[in-house]
């Protein structure tokens, strides 16, 4: 397990980059961070508290992206993408100010707060935008490097951060230029996850590598996806499993077929994640029971995986 | 009397002339809106307000304006086609197959700072970029032209709070007060009166003026960079939607058009007799 959360590490990578770099400015919309208290303390000209106010947010980050500023934006992930969305599709879409989005808490990050604050549908919305990319962070080095490329990005991106702690799964020295990795080598079947859901893919692979059941896991961190490279890396394989803590409209599985449809790629796909029907619920006791009222816990899971590859 | 007065109304004519002329043509744009505010915008533009640069657009010394009602494009585009941003014959072509612009202000044309369209953004925007001058220790001003209507937005009381808090007194809001919106006036779909008290009690400096007496804007408009107040400043202006054509004036169902045939006729009829008179 990390002994640091996505959000600690890629604050503190921002405030050793802002000591250096004096045009970069945080605004919070009265979010903190352990990370951020030493930003706070030391370069108080660059970090502005909004108050619970994110269309202003939005609109003062513009502002000073226009005098040259280099702004990340941070909120709890559904207020920063669904409160002021329309400011960002003006603001960073349309007038292109770029500009870095830091939401923390996705998919269920904010386990027992309740719909009002798990983000499902952030990937579909955001993907719908020209111009921006959302960057669906996966573990905590991952987060450290999106420091940098945030900082170096010409357009508008959304760095989507898990409030949760998990195993890291890169290196410092992995490339994130691509958008998608291979995390687990195969011939036939593949779980194609993104954020926390990686995590879970490869606790499933490794389980049915047990059973003699070999599944490998690619990890989609860029969204649009890197069309090119990710039909590279699926070309050959016989079947795909798509794996989301997200609504199915619209988000990661949607993304895959679209480019499956597109280039006339014929891969059978099953898409997990979360059925409309299913609404939003009230469930607590942590993420896998949420998970299991969507059917995407760990069993779940498996078994669809199971029955899809043995048909 | 100020010696520009004589001047910014025979300009203020000839832009209201040029504005409902290319909306004519087009047979759309925000006639009425436009017309509300373009004396305030003649009085920025000519009246040694507003430190702009027509040859040099994006110089960081400009002061900058920011339409945030942008469905008065036609007179800001109107005004930066005849300072001479870009060639008059663009006017023509407004809202037309091949023209540069439309019927909503848009950030790419050479002048304009913003998209705008979409209400309550615009003076966040401004206030974003005072606070930029500020860390920047620079010393233009910021204007931003905000409609009533669009105070009806949570941003821009969002924003009201902010930029007193920050102290951000490069910060200029004019406000167009036409008491209109598209459907009914104000007054009677939710008051915004006392706006002045509103807005002074969100930490702003506040004056009223008649948006349409050239003496009243100079005068709240002059000596600005000398004021010693660290609040921003409001400037509620009160106006007519549509003044100066007086058939479309004050008359919630002319919101959003142009007149056509005999209106139009009417309408350059009364702009004439207007300046005729003055």
């Amino acid at each position: 397990m990390s002994n640091i959360s996505q959000r600690d590490a890629f604050w503190k990578r921002i405030y050793e980059i802002a000591k250096e770099q004096r045009n970069l400015v945080v605004i919070s919309a009265d979010m903190g961070a352990p990370a951020l208290d030493n930003f706070r303390r030391d370069l108080p000209s660059q970090f502005i508290n909004v108050g619970i106010a994110e269309q202003n947010a939005l609109l003062i980050a513009a502002g000073l992206c226009m005098t040259g500023k280099k702004v990340f934006v941070y909120a709890i992930a559904p207020f920063l993408i669904l409160r002021c969305l329309e400011q960002t599709r003006v603001l960073n879409a349309v007038m292109n100010n770029p500009i870095t989005l830091v939401g923390v808490g996705a998919g269920f990050g904010y386990e027992d707060s309740g719909p009002t604050h798990h983000i499902t549908e952030d990937i579909a919305i955001m993907r719908a935008l020209p111009r921006i990319e959302i960057c669906s962070i996966t573990d905590s080095v991952m987060a450290k490097a999106f420091a940098d490329i945030s900082y170096n990005m010409k357009t508008t991106n959304y760095v989507r951060l898990d409030r949760l702690l998990f195993p890291e799964v890169y290196h410092s020295d992995s490339n994130f230029s691509e958008g998608v990795s291979v995390l687990k080598e195969s011939k036939d079947a593949c779980i194609v996850a993104t954020g926390s859901m990686v995590h879970t893919a490869l606790e499933i692979a490794h389980r049915l590598e047990k059973k003699k059941i070999n599944v490998g896991v690619i990890d989609v961190y860029k969204i649009p996806i890197n069309t090119d490279t990710f039909i590279k890396k699926i070309r050959k394989l016989k079947k795909l499993i798509s794996l989301e803590e997200h609504f199915l409209p619209g988000g990661l599985g949607s993304a895959i077929c679209e480019i499956l449809n597109d280039h006339n790629i014929f891969i059978p796909v099953k898409r997990l994640g979360l059925p409309v029907k299913k609404h939003y619920c009230y469930k607590y006791g942590g993420r896998e029971v949420i998970r299991g009222y969507y059917g995407i816990d760990k069993r779940s899971i498996e078994k669809e995986i199971i029955n899809f590859i043995s048909n | 009397m100020n010696k520009l007065i004589p001047m910014l109304k025979k300009k203020s004519y000839e832009i209201r002339k040029s504005m409902l002329e290319m909306c004519i043509k087009a047979e759309t744009g925000h006639v009425t809106s436009s017309l509300s505010c373009i004396d305030i915008l003649v009085a920025l533009y000519y009246g040694n307000i507003l430190n702009h640069m027509p040859q040099d657009p994006s110089c960081d010394k400009r002061d900058r304006f920011i339409l945030s009602k942008g469905q008065a494009s036609p007179a800001l585009y109107a005004i930066l086609a005849d300072a001479g941003y870009y060639k008059k014959s663009e006017l023509d072509k407004f809202a037309q197959k091949g023209g540069m612009f439309g019927v909503h202000l848009q950030n790419d044309v050479p002048g304009v700072e913003i998209t705008s369209g979409s209400l309550g953004l615009g003076l966040g925007i401004a206030a974003g970029i005072a606070l930029g001058a500020k860390m920047d220790r620079a010393l233009y001003l910021v204007f931003a032209l905000l409609g009533d209507g669009e105070c009806y937005e949570g941003s821009i009381w969002e924003t009201a709070m902010f930029a007193s808090h920050n102290r951000l007194n490069n910060l200029i809001a004019i406000i167009d007060r036409n008491y209109l919106c598209v459907t009914d006036f104000t007054e009677n779909l939710i008051a915004l009166e006392p706006i002045e008290d509103k807005w002074k009690s969100f930490g702003w400096d506040t004056q009223r003026i008649d948006g349409h007496s050239f003496e009243d804007i100079l005068s709240a408009l002059s000596n600005l960079r000398s004021r010693r107040s660290l609040k921003p400043l409001v400037i509620i202006a009160d106006t007519t939607k549509g003044e100066g054509v007086e058939h479309v004036s004050n008359n919630p169902l002319w919101h959003g058009l142009a007149p056509k045939g005999k209106d139009a006729e009417f309408a350059r009829q009364c702009l004439n007799r207007r300046y005729a008179n003055e």
